[in-house]
């Protein structure tokens, strides 16, 4: 009986037919009766609120045979344009949920140009200052963590565990309030810019380390029996292998960077967010310009992605056949 | 031996080096003075005491005063603006001269600020959503009231409110909610009233200017009753520099008396909150 069953539910079709069953269960367990849905599936089935059971059954069977049949069209398009044909559906999904939102476009109109000209700007800059000295520091902590000079070693593991362990808005609000206590008064885009790298800086050596190591351990010794120097191994040998492991994992951290420069606001600083919030809040109308925040978030990401993509084709170029 | 002397040399000199720049204390008028420029620090979130206007300035009826007020020293106004937190905490070490933010001199506060003068009354007022029943105070009881955290209003629903400072009328605690919610802001407490009568909210507590601002924005609501309680507004100085806490006072005072700040108010609210009503 079990081997019928077994047998039974290696056939694709099948497959594909327990999948739907499970989408309508899904879809059922979310009631569907208050959202749009309910609205379109109004002439057949009559008002949502009032079709009990049936009507949810209903909805979700709609929903989830609508959703089966996407899939199906879209496989039958060439296998090229499949990807673009799915990023471009999610799009219009995801624009279509915000223009449910009934935003005031005049008003995003009217203030996305400071949006871009001072936030964006901004962002940009602090964040590409904040990565290039995060990178210098994580080099030199990485480098250091792995030395067998004890105190490299205690100082760098000191630094990797605090500044990871701080929460990244204390140690703006640290520098900011704190060191004018100390008789250092810095203005806000160089405190901003400060805690971010030494923040990152932390994160990045930890990512910077496991790339060295990930460079086997023959590439060195074949290094010293030919005679070269520890430094001139690390710096021609070590370091560009590594460099293949490094930046993905480094991508990342700079696009979260992006985002979490967002903090330095709180010091003052008219970036992004800030803009966003502020210009939203003096008309009472924040959603708008934080949905636009958003997507200005998101293209200056797919920026960054893009360049990344180039550089990992620069550093992959020994692999290619 | 030498290299211990070396280094001990070393710690004196920079302690030495550091220790005057500790001092800024009573500095802020001859700062400011000597500048020509008076350092506004503002929250850019509070409209219409302060926000951005279309033209991406700085704009509101705590800027117009601060703007004055700069006028009066002879000086230029310059605005930065920090977070509320920071600006509340106090030890300025100079970044920035007066904070004309609509604060509450509280006694905490007083610890490491000066509140030179008061310079206006705000009513606190309830507002229940747009198809809201309710219609007088008492009905307010056992409901679900929002207010924005660490506030007056949270203290007055609470009731444990101590407004210390002069000149304020004496209220009473006319409203027992039933659950009190707390938010970042007014405009995070408005909100999560405008997504329906009852759906999060039956009711906000918040300053009657912001409600107004914010129904003559769009925001559906509609207030309850009249002002629950007069909260004074005072300018803000850092500690230390009696001269320039003087000077303020002065300033605003002579503001009062030849109705600069009513003309203010009145440009901003439509009433004149200069003067506290019984």
């Amino acid at each position: 009986m079990l081997i019928l069953v077994e047998r039974c539910l290696e056939q694709p079709l099948i497959k594909r037919l327990l999948l739907l069953l499970l989408g309508v269960a899904v879809l059922f367990a979310i009631d569907l009766r208050g959202t749009g849905i309910g609205e379109l599936l109004r002439p057949a089935l009559g008002d949502p609120a009032e079709s009990g059971l049936w009507g949810r059954f209903s909805y979700a069977v709609v929903l989830a045979v609508a959703i089966a049949i996407n899939v199906v069209l879209v496989n039958l398009l060439p296998r090229r344009i499949q990807t673009l044909f799915v990023w471009v559906e999610l799009l219009v999904l995801f624009l279509a949920f915000f223009w449910s939102f009934d935003l005031s476009y005049a008003f995003i109109a009217k203030r996305i140009g400071f949006l871009i000209s001072q936030g964006a700007f901004t962002t940009i800059y602090i964040s590409l200052v904040s990565s290039a000295i995060a990178c210098v520091i994580a080099l030199v902590m990485a480098l250091a963590k792995m030395s067998s000079n004890a105190v490299s070693y205690g100082f760098a593991s000191f630094y990797i565990s605090f500044f990871r362990g701080l929460p990244l808005l204390m140690q703006i609000y640290l520098i900011y309030i704190g060191l004018p206590q100390m008789g250092f008064v810095v203005d806000p885009v160089p405190a901003g810019i400060a805690a971010l790298s030494i923040c990152y800086g932390a994160y990045l050596a930890e990512i910077f380390r496991a790339g060295i190591l990930g460079v086997p351990r023959g590439q060195r010794e074949a290094a010293a029996a030919l005679g070269l120097k520890p430094g001139l191994i690390m710096r021609k040998i070590v370091l560009p292998q590594a460099m293949k492991l490094i930046v993905p994992p480094i991508g990342n951290q700079f696009i979260a960077m992006l985002k979490d420069s967002s903090l330095v606001s709180v010091v003052g600083v008219w970036e992004l967010t800030f803009l966003a919030r502020t210009q939203g809040r003096a008309e009472f109308k924040h959603l708008e310009m934080l949905i636009t925040a958003s997507l200005v978030y998101w293209a200056m990401s797919i920026c960054f992605e893009m360049i990344q993509s180039r550089i990992e084709t620069h550093y992959a170029k020994g692999d290619r056949r | 031996m030498t290299i211990r002397h070396m280094l001990l040399a070393g710690f004196a000199a920079a302690i030495v080096a550091l220790a005057p720049l500790g001092a800024t204390a009573g500095e802020s008028l001859d700062r400011v003075m000597k500048t020509k420029t008076l350092t506004l620090s503002s929250d850019a979130s509070y409209p219409p005491q302060s926000f951005l206007n279309d033209k991406n300035e700085m704009d509101g009826f705590d800027v117009d005063v601060g703007r004055e007020i700069a006028k009066r020293l002879g000086a230029e106004l310059k605005i930065i603006t920090p977070a509320w937190e920071i600006i509340t905490a106090g030890k300025w070490q100079g970044r920035w001269d007066i904070s004309v933010g609509s604060m509450t001199p509280t006694k905490e506060r007083a610890q490491v600020l000066d509140f030179p003068a008061v310079y206006y009354y705000t009513p606190a007022a309830f507002a229940v959503h747009k198809d809201s029943k309710i219609a007088s105070l008492a009905e307010l009881d056992g409901k679900t009231v929002g207010v924005c955290g660490g506030c007056t209003y949270e203290a007055y629903l609470n009731k444990n409110l101590v407004i210390d400072a002069e000149g304020a009328p004496a209220f009473d605690y006319k409203v027992t909610p039933g659950t009190i919610r707390t938010y970042e802001t007014d405009t995070n407490v408005f909100d999560d009233l405008k997504i329906g009568d009852g759906k999060r909210l039956d009711a906000v507590l918040s300053a009657q200017p912001t409600i107004e601002e914010a129904i003559k924005s769009g925001m559906p609501m509609k207030l309850v009753g009249g002002p629950v309680f007069y909260e004074p507004l005072a300018v803000a100085v850092d500690r230390g520099d009696p001269e320039f806490s003087a000077k303020i006072a002065e300033i605003v005072t002579a503001m009062h008396a030849d109705g600069t700040l009513k003309t203010l108010s009145e440009k901003w609210y439509g009433v004149d909150y200069s003067t506290v009503k019984k």
